[in-house]
């Protein structure tokens, strides 16, 4: 029988300035009809180069050196513009990774659906609305025709994941090409759409690529597993197999990275003395208008105490208060309640003394946004160095705590690549010798392998320093790997303050449990 | 847009007036230590003085002048011109009718010409179109409109006699003519204009064609045609909008200096004769008139954004 998908001996590389660099190197992959193959890679491996190549959207400097690419029997990459509109979309479907920049803020819902029905299917507007609807419900979307009315920026991200999808299976393409559809959306809303994708492929039998970088998550909706590293095709193995048997060294390595709560990391007991005390605290955002009220608080009276030498989780989906906890703290933001520590009471961001400031750092999710683009890492360094009284010598001696090389005090920010940025920010949190260092998310946006690295550097510092972490995350297998304590937020409110020991289905809040549930441990 | 939107931009609207009023009249009327010597000069007699104080009311409190003129202001009756001893108001209209249609076929034709071009520049990037669109366009911007107006009067209507260099025909009374008259103004201010909203349209529709909705809309299988005019254009208008609004704001001042080159006896010049002259009813309601229109042009912008973007309405 024809492969649904034939990738074979495809070999691509990128012109740069520097000359050409390989990207894919001499790739062979086959998908049956009705198969789901996962396909796994860190970023910078090449998985997203394959999915714009099968796609035919690669960018100018883009240069096919050998191989080919075959859907069922079309040759995809002889197809002319025209071909292509009659291919994509309609044989080829594709569901992106953040659902809210892949959809038209100006366009209705309804539109965007139904635009591809018309075009691929030749159905009148009439005729494309009434499937639509039935489109819409079939994603589980409540109320459809109410859907087809609003607006990208009316409806949850979840629901626009869903409407994606909606489009892509609208068409009844042989093949859909999905492109870590989970990563934007929390863990919730995310193991809701992996349970949506399971349904619609036994319905339907559509053939499927599914990319990301998650090993753990592609064990359970695929069927076979290919592992690509550098460009290159390391293992391909059915999903039951690829986790109990890593064959190649890089497999295993990427099974090792991912977080297993039964696997702790830390082991050593939190100090007794409470070192912060946060109460009752409400974090405000905006103000009461000239028209109009101010918004309800983020938070809802929050109350949390960090102890010395603690590593204290703090849990939640986008959207639960956990990072305004985090700016409230470090007076980023506007907040009402009392914050207690080194025996001062702080009711707002002007009482926050510079003692204050030095002791309680935060390292940011998004080192791009943190660190300045126009300042040398050793500049960077020597800032927090000036102000609490260190010395500019000092520097070489920060970087290599987080296992960096001293010339990087040489280096600007865009020289690095995404985990050296955050071992920079880590470095600038640590240069005031803090005592409490708050982690917002830090490892969000990296690769489970380099996520391990950064998590042993820190507690590599903890047992170093002594200092005391607040560390939020929606990770929740990887937080009970560390924390002492774990806080579980929803809508504003803690639902949850449970020490580790009691953190299992008989103790927790039943929306934490909701949380476990959608974050399965790895099996093997 | 929903109705609550629309009731607080016109009240917005309405505050921005009031205070505008206010500032007008203070400026005209209070602030002068005595208004009446102001306007009559060195030469006035006591008699004189104390008759103009009375017609002005300038004996009573100033906030009592100030409702007294407002109330009639805002039912329409500016007064009687100092100069004509005609009444202000229709005059005032008359003279902003003229201006208005000037302003606004200007903006007409700069948006015919300016948005396709800005399109095409992008969509050629780095080739020699765009470099020559953005060419012509920084030249139109770089030379002031005085001159600009003098090189195409002498082209036009001195050298090849197909346009009248100066003057202002109603279109009521004659189209064709009218239209002739209207078209070298108009051509001058649209020069500069296009170089403002050919530029921005260009940079916008570069970066919404990088945006992932227009990639994701491409992988759809969208003809690139649909893509551009269905997905693209609408994004891409949206800060053109703006422009054109806060261009508003420099066409009101900038159309003095065209209204005299091309003596056309609009809102601008009726407004400098009337400082010229002292003619305080007529200053008042120039200076009021200009800036509501230039409020009521705002909310227009705001309501055509509106209307291009819904997420705008909830704000």
């Amino acid at each position: 029988m024809t492969p649904a998908l034939a990738i074979k001996n495809y070999t691509l590389d990128y012109l740069t300035a520097a000359g050409p660099v390989r990207v894919l190197h001499d790739i062979s992959l086959e998908i049956a009809p009705g198969e789901v193959l996962g396909l796994v890679g860190e970023s910078g491996s090449g998985k997203s180069s394959l999915a714009w190549a099968l796609m035919r959207h690669l960018p100018d400097n883009a240069r096919e050196i050998a191989g080919s690419l075959h859907l069922g029997d079309t040759d995809l990459q002889r197809l002319g513009p025209r071909e292509l509109t009659k291919i994509r979309g309609r044989r080829l479907g594709m569901v992106f990774q953040d659902p809210s920049t892949a959809l038209n803020p100006t366009l209705s819902i309804g539109r965007q659906v139904t635009e591809t029905l018309i075009q691929h299917r030749g159905l009148s507007q009439r005729e494309a609305n009434a499937l639509a609807i039935d489109l819409l419900g079939h994603v589980e979307l409540r109320d459809p025709a109410a859907i087809m009315r609003r607006y990208p920026h009316e409806i949850s991200g979840g629901e626009k994941q869903r409407v994606i999808i909606a489009t892509a299976f609208g068409c009844r393409p042989d093949v859909i090409l999905f492109d870590e559809p989970t990563t934007a959306l929390d863990v919730i809303t995310g193991a809701r759409i992996l349970k949506l994708f399971a349904r619609l492929r036994e319905e339907t039998g559509v053939a499927a690529l599914y990319i990301s970088h998650d090993l753990a998550l592609v064990t359970r909706v695929a069927d076979r597993v290919a592992v690509l590293k550098h460009g290159r095709l390391v293992e391909q193995a059915p999903a039951a197999d690829i986790f109990r048997a890593p064959r190649h060294a890089d497999t295993q390595a990427l099974v090792q990275a991912v977080p297993r709560p039964e696997h702790r990391l830390v082991h050593d007991k939190s100090g007794d003395d409470v070192l912060l005390a946060a109460s009752d605290i409400e974090v405000h955002y905006g103000r009461a208008k000239l028209f109009g009220h101010a918004p309800p608080p983020a938070t809802r009276r929050v109350g949390l105490d960090v102890r010395a030498g603690e590593i204290l989780g703090l849990v939640g989906e986008s959207g639960s208060g956990k990072s305004s906890v985090a700016r409230a703290l470090t007076g980023l933001a506007r907040f009402s309640g009392t914050v207690r520590f080194d025996n001062r009471v702080i009711t707002g961001a002007r009482d926050m003394n510079a003692a204050y400031r030095r002791d309680v750092q935060i390292i940011f999710q998004h080192p791009d946004a943190s660190l300045n683009p126009r300042h040398k890492v050793g500049e960077i360094l020597s800032r927090p160095l000036k102000l609490y009284g260190g010395n500019a010598a000092e520097i070489p001696r920060l970087l290599e705590q987080v296992r960096l090389p001293a010339s990087y005090a040489g280096r600007w920010p865009h020289q690095l690549s995404g985990g050296e940025k955050q071992r920079v920010a880590i470095a600038r949190a640590f240069a005031a010798r803090p005592k409490i260092v708050i982690c917002d998310e830090i490892t969000a946006p990296l690769d489970v392998s380099v996520q391990a690295q950064i998590i042993e550097l820190l507690l590599a510092l903890r047992a170093a320093t002594g200092t005391a972490f607040l560390f939020i995350t929606h990770d929740l297998n990887l937080i009970r790997q560390i924390a002492h304590r774990i806080a579980v937020m929803r809508g504003g409110e803690m639902v949850d303050l449970l020490a580790i020991e009691d953190f299992d289905t008989d103790h927790v809040h039943p929306y934490t449990s909701e949380l476990m549930a959608a974050s399965p441990v790895p099996v093997g | 847009m929903s109705l609550a939107w629309l009731a607080r931009r016109l009240l917005l609207m309405g505050y921005t007036l009031i205070v505008v009023s206010m500032l007008v009249f203070a400026i005209t009327q209070i602030l002068p230590a005595d208004a009446a010597q102001s306007l009559l000069g060195e030469n006035a007699t006591p008699e004189m003085l104390a008759a103009l104080r009375a017609r002005l009311g300038l004996d009573a409190p100033a906030w009592q002048q100030y409702l007294h003129w407002a109330g009639r202001v805002f039912s329409g009756d500016f007064g009687i011109s100092m100069r004509t001893s005609q009444p202000v108001g229709p005059d005032m209209l008359t003279a902003l009718s003229r201006s208005l249609l000037l302003a606004v076929s200007s903006i007409l034709v700069t948006l015919l010409v300016a948005v396709p071009l800005g399109v095409v520049a992008a969509l050629r990037h780095g080739r020699l179109t765009d470099a020559g669109v953005s060419l012509i366009a920084y030249l139109g911007v770089s030379l002031p409109e005085f001159v600009t107006a003098t090189l195409l009067a002498l082209l036009l209507a001195d050298t090849l006699h197909w346009l009248p260099a100066t003057g202002y025909v109603s279109l009521l009374e004659d189209f064709g003519d009218g239209i002739r008259h209207l078209a070298l103004p108009v051509l001058t201010i649209s020069m500069i204009l296009i170089a403002h909203v050919m530029r921005m349209m260009r940079s916008e529709t570069l970066d919404v064609l990088k945006s992932d909705y227009i990639r994701a809309a491409r992988l759809k299988g969208l003809p690139e045609r649909t893509v551009l005019f269905r997905h693209a254009l609408r994004n891409a208008m949206l800060p053109v909008v703006t422009i054109i609004a806060l261009d508003v704001g420099y066409l009101l001042g900038g159309i003095i200096v065209i209204e005299e080159i091309f003596a056309i006896p609009g809102i601008g010049r009726a407004l400098m004769v009337a400082i010229t002259t002292r003619d305080l009813p007529s200053i008042q309601a120039g200076a009021l008139i200009m800036a509501a229109t230039y409020a009521i042009t705002n909310t227009l912008a705001d309501m055509a954004y509106a209307l291009l973007d819904r997420r705008i309405r909830y704000d």
